[in-house]
């Protein structure tokens, strides 16, 4: 029983991340219909980023800050230069985005070489707590990741229920002509939400990047679970981000933990199991 | 390859616009440079061995598995990102056998039902969706058959992967002679490439065709389209197996990395570089990708950067890829020469109801539309 314990806990840490990842996502793909696969370098990007700022600065907060705001400003960058020139392209800007995944995972070779690298937690962080329910001791770490995802997950939670912004966002994932026809400026709300996106994977890398190494293909295997998760949840909902990454991190964790040589069985069964009775997700949209 | 009865006939459909006259004759100019591009190759696969050999075995293998994905992506509207995983599943479909002590020939086999078993599972998933989404599925069914080879150690040797040892031997074909082995993977090249040319331009390629275009109609009319995606879906996979299997043979080897993201983007995006919707197009992209691959890495570095940074280019400001760009060329030299002399007036206009169900671009492409 304490081994499932700590396999829930070590599933739902799990589950964070997807979810910072493919919140991220989700939002970008409901709000501006763009696919954007490098979603999951932008993730590698921001962890190696935070790498190098904590080697620098001794500092895992700002490693964590600097993750973040840096991706914001590259996802500000690739807004404004290469997404918005196929406005209306989705397949091609899928294609764009797959082209500056090979660009972008090159560049972290050259700046950051090809060995795994890790993500040191400071002090208090490092260890390991005692935890009342089944008398296990977990790690801190990945508590924190929980806790952080957690925080996150609510506070965009409020942000697209409860504020003006969120109404237009989610508005615009509803019928974005109604929207501009409205007077909103329909490509301010896009920047905002792609800059957004792009800072949930950065943050997502440095936290992941404490548990798993950051090293040269993590993008891709984040940017699949990312993927899993948004089908599953279902393409630009926001609640189907949270269900999914559930889901997929607690049945991806256990399938590791128990049939580790067929834990992709484990990842593709409620893929399979979706599609074949949902195939726009749970709480997905019919394809329009 | 379209023989020349088959656009004639075509021809005669529509015989209403002269441009598809002018197309036609046009096409068959390109057949047969293509045809000649293809003797060149053979007589460098012949003429030297090494190094020349084993590239040009992989710009045909390559191409094999990108006009397959061509096929699904270009004419059923359904790009896919898994065509990786089908050439890894057929180079693991020789070499697990063979590692169990089956012969060659047996392995082909197990190769061959293992692909389309596989495509047939896995097509009934993939194509309950279509467009951004499909692409999505087809990714994530590529990874999974990366995780499996990757972590079913026991069967697939995980990340060393697995060596081939065994050649198929049937009378003269002897694969363990390169040279004849360069010759078998151009003769199957030249089979597929055939066998796709007619399908594209049969009824069911048609079909196809309107689904892409407007899949409610062709409902409507009593069309099944689902069989039919799902149909395309299991040809272009069985496509990428036999490349797969003819991968195993020229590389002696199999690892989880042939069958990666990496890889499976990289033969998307020679289909895409080329030009979707052509079959000629993703052999352009395999032969340039794979120069750049192979050639230029020897050179510069950073070769990956370059391929991802022309990749991008081409898909901004060409919708249609390379093919797509040299057949605008081509066509705006046609358009001055036919208004300068009078008759031809006729305009292209067939593409009219592209329904951007998932197609990179359509709108410019006037010639394609025609297909």
């Amino acid at each position: 029983m304490p081994e499932f314990i700590s396999q829930t806990l070590n599933g739902l840490s799990l589950a964070g991340i997807m979810f910072l990842v493919s919140s991220g996502f989700t939002l970008v793909f409901g709000v501006m219909r763009v696919t954007n696969l490098s979603h999951g370098a932008v993730y590698l990007l921001g962890g190696y980023v935070a790498y190098s700022v904590i080697a620098y600065k001794g500092n895992f907060f700002y490693g964590l800050l600097a993750g973040t705001v840096a991706m914001a400003a590259f996802g500000l960058l690739l807004e404004g230069t290469l997404i918005r020139r196929m406005r209306g392209r989705p397949m091609a800007e899928l294609l764009a985005t797959l082209g500056l995944v090979y660009i972008i995972d090159d560049a972290c070779l050259v700046l950051w070489g090809g060995n795994p690298l890790s993500l040191r937690l400071p002090g208090a962080l490092e260890g390991s707590s005692n935890i009342p329910v089944g008398q296990i001791t977990y790690p801190n770490g990945r508590l924190f990741i929980l806790g952080v995802a957690v925080v996150v997950g609510i506070a965009l939670f409020f942000l697209l229920r409860r504020t003006r912004v969120g109404a237009v966002v989610r508005a615009g994932v509803d019928d974005r002509n109604m929207v501009s026809a409205l007077g909103i400026n329909v490509r301010r709300v896009f920047t905002a939400v792609f800059v957004l996106g792009a800072a949930l994977a950065g943050l997502g890398g440095v936290l992941g990047g404490t548990i798993f190494s950051l090293y040269p293909g993590g993008d891709s295997d984040i940017l699949t679970y990312a993927l899993v998760v948004v089908v599953v949840g279902g393409l630009g909902s926001y609640e189907g981000a949270i269900l999914g990454s559930l889901i997929v991190g607690l049945i991806d964790n256990y399938g590791q933990a128990y049939f580790p040589s067929l834990a992709y069985f484990a990842l593709f069964a409620p893929l399979v199991a979706i599609l074949l009775v949902r195939p726009q997700g749970l709480l997905g949209r019919a394809a329009t | 390859m379209k023989s020349p009865s088959a656009a004639a006939a075509l021809n005669q459909v529509d015989d209403a616009s002269g441009v598809i006259g002018v197309v036609d004759r046009h096409r068959r100019l390109l057949s047969i440079l293509v045809g000649v591009v293809l003797v060149v190759f053979a007589g460098v696969l012949l003429g030297s061995g090494g190094f020349y050999t084993s590239l040009v075995e992989d710009i045909l293998i390559y191409a094999i598995a990108a006009m397959g994905l061509d096929f699904l992506g270009g004419y059923g509207g359904l790009v896919s990102l898994g065509q990786a995983g089908f050439i890894g599943l057929g180079a693991y479909g020789i070499a697990v056998p063979e590692a169990h002590g089956f012969g060659p020939w047996t392995s082909i086999g197990i190769a061959l039902v293992v692909v389309a078993a596989t495509a047939a599972v896995t097509g009934i998933v993939a194509i309950r969706v279509t467009g951004i989404s499909f692409v999505i599925i087809t990714l994530a069914i590529g990874q999974i058959l990366w995780g499996l080879a990757y972590r079913w150690v026991s069967l697939s040797g995980g990340d060393n992967g697995l060596v081939i040892s065994g050649f198929p031997k049937l009378g003269p074909l002897d694969l363990t002679n390169p040279q004849v082995l360069a010759f078998v993977i151009l003769a199957v090249f030249v089979v597929v490439a055939l066998v796709l040319r007619t399908l594209v331009s049969s009824p069911f390629g048609l079909s196809m065709l309107g689904i892409r275009s407007n899949e409610q109609r062709l409902r409507t009319l009593g069309y099944r389209t689902g069989l039919h995606r799902y149909l395309a879906y299991i040809i272009a996979s069985i496509v990428g197996g036999v490349a797969g299997i003819l991968y195993a043979f020229s590389n002696n080897l199999i690892s989880p990395t042939t069958m990666d993201f990496s890889h499976n983007g990289i033969i998307t995006l020679m289909a895409v570089l080329g030009g979707l919707r052509s079959l000629w197009g993703p052999v352009l992209g395999a032969l340039i990708i794979t120069l750049i691959q192979q050639e230029l890495s020897i050179y510069v570095s950073r070769w990956q950067m370059l391929m991802g940074a022309v990749f991008v280019v081409v898909v901004v400001f060409t919708p249609d890829g390379l093919w797509g760009l040299m057949r605008q060329g081509t066509a705006a030299l046609r358009r001055r020469r036919a208004r300068a002399g009078p008759g031809d007036a006729a305009r292209p206009d067939a593409a009219g109801t592209e329904a951007g169900t998932g197609q990179s671009s359509a709108t410019e492409s006037s010639e394609s539309g025609v297909r």
